[in-house]
């Protein structure tokens, strides 16, 4: 059963542009446990579950938890980000697509100095460009801790000057320094941090979005796609963050 | 009627142009106020059937919680495909289906891959207003389709063809509908599939509330109509009928080319549903179905306390053949329905929606919900009813 291409533009040409290949290569779901994941988190999710934490839980996110990213923030970085301000997602994808697309315009550019690959749908979904240099028309600077040097300071001038939005996307770094774009309080409210419970809790799906001036409106966009996160994956990362090495 | 009224708060003013606002202001009222009893958000009061939660607990315990495939894991896909060839009779197969974040999503990823800037989605009125973002991200346009309620809010297939234009791309279904509670009964949905095979339409339908159906009403898919499967995107999810709101776990049914590009899309926006939530939908759609005929037997009993206190409360309503809701006309209180709803949460500590939450065109109804035990609808009954007595001009 196919969907008549009369219905639609070519569905395959609206998608071609995601970066995502089709056939999406299966994953191969293993009896094996992969990848462990300590049995104080699953207790605390069949505790969890125990209580009845089966029902939505509030649009951003157990208050528990957005209190841990914001103490988090704070703690490794010194930013000042309230509970308010942060809004738990569906895996870092959630977060990344929902800031991009909020706070890009259409037709602009994301200035992207590192690899785009994971940006690369949401930019093709919200209709924008993806430069690795500074342009007229760029709307948001897209950082990761591993492409920080000392080029970076040059464009957080840049986006200073030309008030451009910046998603600081900490998921998948592989480099952990301690410099955030929001200790600069001129930059603080249109800086976004975004990060990820992978790969420990992957198939778990948390991630999260925390600061800026737009924190409320990042949240209402998410719960206008899914909602909340699941609540029982939401009681097991908080297990697991309480528990990890800060 | 307006919204002078200087007792609502400029919070509850500002947020009645946008339905979801509204209700998610009147959520956090209601959350810092003592003793409120809450009919406003749909999320069924009783528990995920405790064989579901087992189901996730053996994943969970056995380590099963990897990554699974974006479109969903295998064995619910093909179970989802099952259960709906048997029950809903649609012709799918595994390839026909994917696993989604809620019915919500569902709804989204259609909008993102189908919807075309300037596009027109034809959306009977009132609105689940939730999904107006996607239509907006999308950049098409909501042209409205009327509905009635002496026809219990039953879609007519005229009411469609008089919407259409040469814009028009796809017809939005919601049956049972959220907000009205009334369904889209067979006759009505074949009048309506002609409609749409003729003027070439997508349907997108929002079956969510399919396995709440009240006696003598059944749900019926338009789906499973002849030329309909290959137009048709149906959207469902174990939220409503298993009480599984916060596990965040739906499907969708389409065209295998739909799905794969639903798929792709997916794959940038939120990746893969939990694999608990996946194993819990599996227990839902597999295991024993006695809890979805129990809650429905619960809601039922709901239904006629809740009616019968509209009726002493002196407000109309179509009949509510589905869903967990009452949409009514508040009409006799002489007050704009939000008004009337800040006053029923300040002062009654009953919280419902105004019909403003569900489109523009409803200031002189409420959604109430089923969603407390017989004993709180009572008292909620007997707390609004001084409010109205004091207010009603």
């Amino acid at each position: 059963m196919q969907f008549p291409q009369t219905l639609s533009r070519p569905l395959a040409q609206r998608v071609a542009g995601l970066g995502v290949p089709s056939p999406i290569a299966p994953v191969a779901m293993k009896d094996a446990p992969a990848p462990a994941i300590a049995s104080h988190v699953i207790e605390a999710a069949v505790d969890a579950l125990a209580r009845g934490e089966t029902h939505y839980t509030d649009r951003p996110g157990i208050p528990e938890l957005r209190a841990w990213v914001a103490q988090h923030l704070a703690q490794r970085y010194s930013v000042q980000v309230g509970p308010a301000e942060v809004t738990i997602t569906c895996g870092s994808t959630e977060a990344r697509f929902v800031a991009l697309t909020l706070l890009a315009e259409a037709g602009s550019a994301l200035l992207c100095p590192g690899d785009a690959a994971r940006i690369r749908g949401a930019a093709h979904i919200l209709g924008a460009d993806i430069v690795d240099s500074v342009q007229d028309n760029v709307s948001l600077l897209y950082l990761s801790p591993d492409v920080y040097r000392e080029t970076s300071v040059e464009l957080l001038q840049q986006a200073q000057d030309r008030g451009w939005w910046i998603v600081y996307d900490l998921s998948f770094a592989q480099t952990a320094p301690p410099f955030h774009p929001a200790q600069n309080q001129k930059l603080a409210d249109r800086v976004v941090t975004i990060n990820s419970l992978s790969p420990e809790l992957a198939g778990w799906r948390l991630g999260w979005m925390a600061g800026s001036a737009a924190a409320l409106r990042l949240r209402a966009a998410k719960q206008a796609i899914t909602i909340c996160s699941t609540a029982v994956s939401q009681w097991a990362g908080l297990a697991y963050l309480k528990a990890k090495p800060s | 009627m307006s919204l002078d009224n200087p007792k609502i708060p400029e919070a509850v003013r500002a947020a009645t142009a946008d339905g979801t606002q509204l209700r998610y202001t009147l959520m956090e009222m209601a959350r810092d106020m003592p003793d409120v009893i809450t009919l406003g958000r749909g999320d069924p009061d009783l528990p995920t059937p405790p064989h579901i939660v087992e189901a996730a607990n053996r994943a969970m315990r056995a380590g099963r919680v990897g990554l699974t495939d974006v479109q969903g894991m295998p064995p619910l896909r093909e179970a989802i495909a099952a259960h709906l060839c048997e029950h809903n009779g649609l012709p799918v197969a595994a390839k026909n289906v994917m696993v989604t974040t809620g019915g919500q999503e569902g709804l989204f990823l259609a909008i993102q891959a189908l919807i075309d800037p300037g596009d027109e989605i034809l959306v009977p009125d009132p609105r689940y207003t939730s999904y107006d973002d996607a239509i907006k991200r999308a950049g098409g346009k909501m042209v409205m389709v009327p509905t009635r309620r002496e026809e219990a809010f039953n879609l007519e297939a005229a009411a469609v063809e008089a919407a259409i234009t040469p814009a028009s791309k796809a017809l939005l279904i919601v049956t049972p509908s959220n907000p009205t509670a009334g369904i889209v009964t067979e006759d009505r949905l074949r009048a309506i599939a002609d409609v749409c095979i003729r003027h070439n339409l997508i349907v997108i339908v929002d079956e969510i509330y399919s396995k709440i159906v009240y006696a003598p009403y059944q749900h019926f898919s338009i789906g499973s109509l002849p030329g309909m499967a290959e137009r048709t995107i149906t959207l469902d999810a174990f939220s409503k009928a298993y009480a599984m709101t916060g596990w965040r776990c739906g499907y969708v049914a389409a065209p295998e080319n739909v799905i794969d590009a639903m798929a792709r899309i997916k794959a940038v926006t939120t990746g893969p549903v939990a694999t608990v939530s996946q194993w819990a939908g599996l227990a839902a759609i597999t295991g024993p179905q006695d809890c979805v005929s129990d809650y429905l037997r619960i809601y039922t009993q709901r239904r006629a306390v809740l009616l019968d206190g509209l009726d002493r409360m002196g407000f109309a309503y179509g009949e509510p053949r589905g869903a967990l809701f009452v949409w009514a006309d508040s009409s006799s209180t002489g007050m704009h329905a939000t008004e009337l709803s800040y006053l029923l949460l300040k002062e009654g500590r009953v919280l419902i929606f105004p019909g403003a939450a569900f489109g523009e065109n409803w200031r002189e109804y409420v959604r109430i919900t089923l969603l407390e035990p017989i004993e709180t609808l009572r008292a909620a009954v007997e707390r609004m009813l001084p409010v109205l007595e004091r207010y009603r001009a």
